[in-house]
């Protein structure tokens, strides 16, 4: 808090179920993207690259594995004296019985109490759930000049998707917000929220107390939060993030997320060692790539032993592809084994799956990508 | 389990790494791409619940205090464990006052300050697992005063020359310890891992300090032999000793081969190391990669066959590296062929096209040099 008196809230409480048997056991923000990040870590690594010291982790669904995760604020270098990671599942408190969070601005509401303990100036809200890297510092900078009582980063998306989106309709010249729309039929505009606030925390308060009151609201920032304040009159403001940025929701947009990183000089370029994306340090073996291994256009990390083939594929920690396998154009997630023989194609395997001896999986040409999240059995 | 505290030794005045130890010391050296040689006795120590380690620098202690850092990445609690980094000061390189002995004496406090009953000296240059737990209990029930660990080998004719050997009667009772000479193909090669009481090492350090300003921690055992019950115990498994540079190269490249490495790496017995935060290894269409083990971080564009990679390393288009090992962000640039080569951290391999050395003598490539 000593840098620039923000702090961040993550909502990282959501399913995301149409990641189907991925969020089976996990939170959306803890499933495992890039090779050996969790899509968490993404926000958590801005915040900690952005200045930002103090964070509070809004969970509820299949929280266990997120909340000792994200608790171990020191894989993000969130440790120092006046910093921390908090995780922030539903509680019971003294004067009300013990409520899930009803949205993702009841999630707040309920931890006023954590957010007034910093009295921050502004509080930063921000989704557990999004690919991207972004300096949170500039964004303020920026709130501040425009002397905003809340700021919106907004992306540039293609005219016709823009109908999928929150859309912000602004004023050309000073990027004042005139009107939001969620999922218009007719957009005005193709500059999408990206769900990341910067509010003025007394203001925000404010509302949080007054919505929590309300039978009406549903309680969520983009419904009834950001409407509410344009309805005032309030100083909103967006602020145009260019660069690499994704809302996975779907198996295929997952695999096409992880696909992105084979691109050289691709956009989100993990490999920038001013903006380092932070995970948790696993022990394992370095890379072992065999006598007969093949690799071609591979994304693949520590932990690895690779005696196939691989062509056009994310590999995360611990893969293990035996001799005369074939993984194309495939995403294969943690600790996942493909015996010898066998053929992998188009595929998204889930953490610690077996493919056993010279079994077939996916398809060259099928319209989605396979989530291959049980065991396959091979020749015997 | 018997209590016990850990010390972690430099490479003695007999052994120097041509090249990479110019620059740190020999723990301190890149093994296997993404390990420091002294993450082996660390994660030895940590593995067998030695909790108290002291780690000796007496040269270059940058890089090495760089790595090691507050310890907490090696898996040791940090309330009741300590990795404690302790310097010899008052010593010039290659002096012969140089020796283990005076850095003990130097940090004598440090050491009579432990309330641990026993002590486990291990080297930072060599590269082995071993549970000290179990080493510890055959000790106390041999009854004997010193433990030494060695190894045996059948090429002791040509190889581990800077080492010293153990030589043993029948009941693995040690009768002296030698220099090998490379007079005998067949040799129990002294591991420098000592185990004993406190307060004997205490004893022990003092007596050697009066007997010869030059003495060290062998010298004073070699010349106990005869008054102290000290045996040898066999250690079985991958060991390398990395006290020249023929034996940093080989050492590495025979860990690529993953049968090799599983006598090295067991389950269940984790060798930490420091995270560098790199994001994983890329490789591009042109890539071409066999037999070799690659760190994170790195761009692949080349031919890689048999080498070992280290991280954030660059092999553009039509390059070929063979053979060698290639430290932390170092650049081997389009069409230049690196062969039987140890490249150090940093180095760029651009201009000249042919960079190859005769197999039996590896090169060597300076850090951050531009060829």
């Amino acid at each position: 808090m000593k840098q620039n008196n923000m702090l961040a809230m993550i909502l990282a409480g959501g399913r995301g179920s149409r990641l189907h048997d991925l969020t089976n056991k996990v939170a959306k923000p803890a499933v495992s993207y890039g090779g050996k990040y969790r899509i968490i870590d993404f926000p958590l690594s801005n915040c900690a690259n952005s200045g930002i010291d103090v964070v509070g982790v809004l969970t509820q669904y299949e929280s266990v594995l997120l909340n000792s995760y994200v608790a171990a604020g020191r894989r993000w270098g969130l440790d120092a004296k006046d910093s921390g990671v908090f995780v922030l599942p539903p509680r019971e408190k003294a004067d009300a019985n013990l409520n899930v969070y009803r949205g993702t601005a009841d999630a707040i509401s309920q931890n006023i109490d954590f957010v007034d303990s910093y009295a921050p100036e502004h509080v930063l809200i921000l989704s557990g759930d999004h690919i991207y890297k972004m300096n949170y510092a500039k964004m303020l900078a920026e709130h501040r000049a425009n002397n905003a009582d809340a700021t919106i980063a907004v992306i540039e998306v293609p005219m016709k998707e823009a109908s999928r989106f929150g859309i912000m309709n602004t004023d050309k010249e000073t990027g004042r917000i005139v009107e939001f729309e969620e999922k218009p039929e007719h957009p005005k505009s193709n500059l999408a929220s990206m769900g990341i606030y910067i509010f003025n925390w007394k203001l925000l308060r404010k509302m949080l107390v007054a919505d929590m009151k309300n039978a009406e609201s549903n309680h969520d920032f983009g419904k009834d939060i950001i409407p509410t304040l344009l309805n005032d009159g309030k100083n909103l403001f967006a602020y145009k993030f260019k660069g690499y940025w994704k809302d996975v929701g779907t198996i295929d947009s997952l695999w096409e997320a992880n696909m992105d990183l084979l691109d050289a000089n691709n956009e989100l370029d993990l490999n920038d060692s001013t903006w380092k994306i932070y995970t948790e340090d696993v022990t394992t073996l370095p890379q072992y790539v065999g006598a007969d291994a093949d690799i071609k256009r591979s994304f693949i990390t520590q932990g690895c032993l690779i005696n196939g083939e691989v062509k056009n594929s994310v590999l995360f920690t611990g893969a293990q592809i035996g001799a005369g396998a074939r993984i194309i154009d495939s995403v294969l997630m943690p600790d996942v084994v493909v015996e010898e023989g066998a053929l992998v194609q188009r595929a998204l395997v889930a953490d610690g799956i077996r493919i056993g001896k010279n079994a077939i999986v996916g398809e060259a040409d099928s319209e989605h990508i396979e989530l291959i999240a049980k065991r396959v059995k091979g020749e015997e | 389990m018997y209590n016990a505290f850990g010390i972690i030794n430099p490479s003695n005045r007999h052994s120097w790494v041509e090249g990479l130890e110019t620059y740190r010391p020999s723990g301190a050296f890149s093994f296997m791409g993404r390990y420091r040689v002294i993450d082996f006795p660390i994660s030895n120590m940590s593995n067998s619940g030695i909790d108290r380690i002291q780690v000796y620098i007496n040269r270059k202690p940058l890089s090495l205090t760089d790595h090691l850092g507050s310890g907490r990445h090696y898996n040791i609690n940090s309330k009741r464990g300590r990795l404690q980094v302790l310097f010899s000061e008052n010593t010039a390189e290659h002096d012969i006052y140089n020796t283990d002995i005076s850095a003990y004496m130097e940090n004598i406090e440090c050491i009579q300050r432990m309330h641990h009953p026993y002590v486990v000296i291990a080297p930072s240059y060599m590269v082995y697992t071993q549970d000290y737990s179990e080493l510890i209990a055959s000790h106390v029930n041999s009854g004997a005063d010193i433990t030494l660990l060695y190894h045996s080998v059948d090429n002791a004719k040509d190889h581990y020359l800077s080492c010293n050997v153990l030589d043993l009667n029948r009941q693995k009772g040690v009768l002296a310890i030698e220099q090998n000479h490379g007079t005998a193909k067949s040799r129990n090669i002294f591991m420098d891992t000592y185990i004993m009481k406190t307060s004997l090492f205490i004893e022990l350090i003092h007596k050697a300090k009066k007997m010869s300003s030059m003495y060290t921690l062998t010298d004073i055992i070699n010349y106990e032999c005869s008054e102290l019950d000290i045996r040898g115990m066999a250690h079985r498994g991958f060991f390398a000793s990395i006290t020249d540079f023929q034996s940093y190269y080989d050492s590495n490249i025979s860990l690529i081969d993953f049968k090799t490495a599983t006598e090295l790496f067991h389950e269940g017995w984790p060798i930490y190391t420091k995270t560098n935060d790199s994001c994983p290894t890329q490789y591009f269409d042109t890539a071409n990669v066999t037999s070799s083990v690659v760190s994170n971080g790195c761009l692949i564009e080349g031919t890689i066959e048999n080498s070992v990679i280290g991280r954030g390393c660059v092999v553009k288009k039509g390059s070929v590296v063979k053979n060698s090992i290639i430290l932390a962000g170092a650049v081997i640039g389009e069409n230049v062929h690196v062969e039987n080569q140890v490249v150090d951290k940093r180095a760029q391999l651009i201009r000249v096209k042919e960079i190859v050395s005769n197999p039996s003598k590896p090169g060597y490539i300076k850090r951050e040099d531009v060829l």
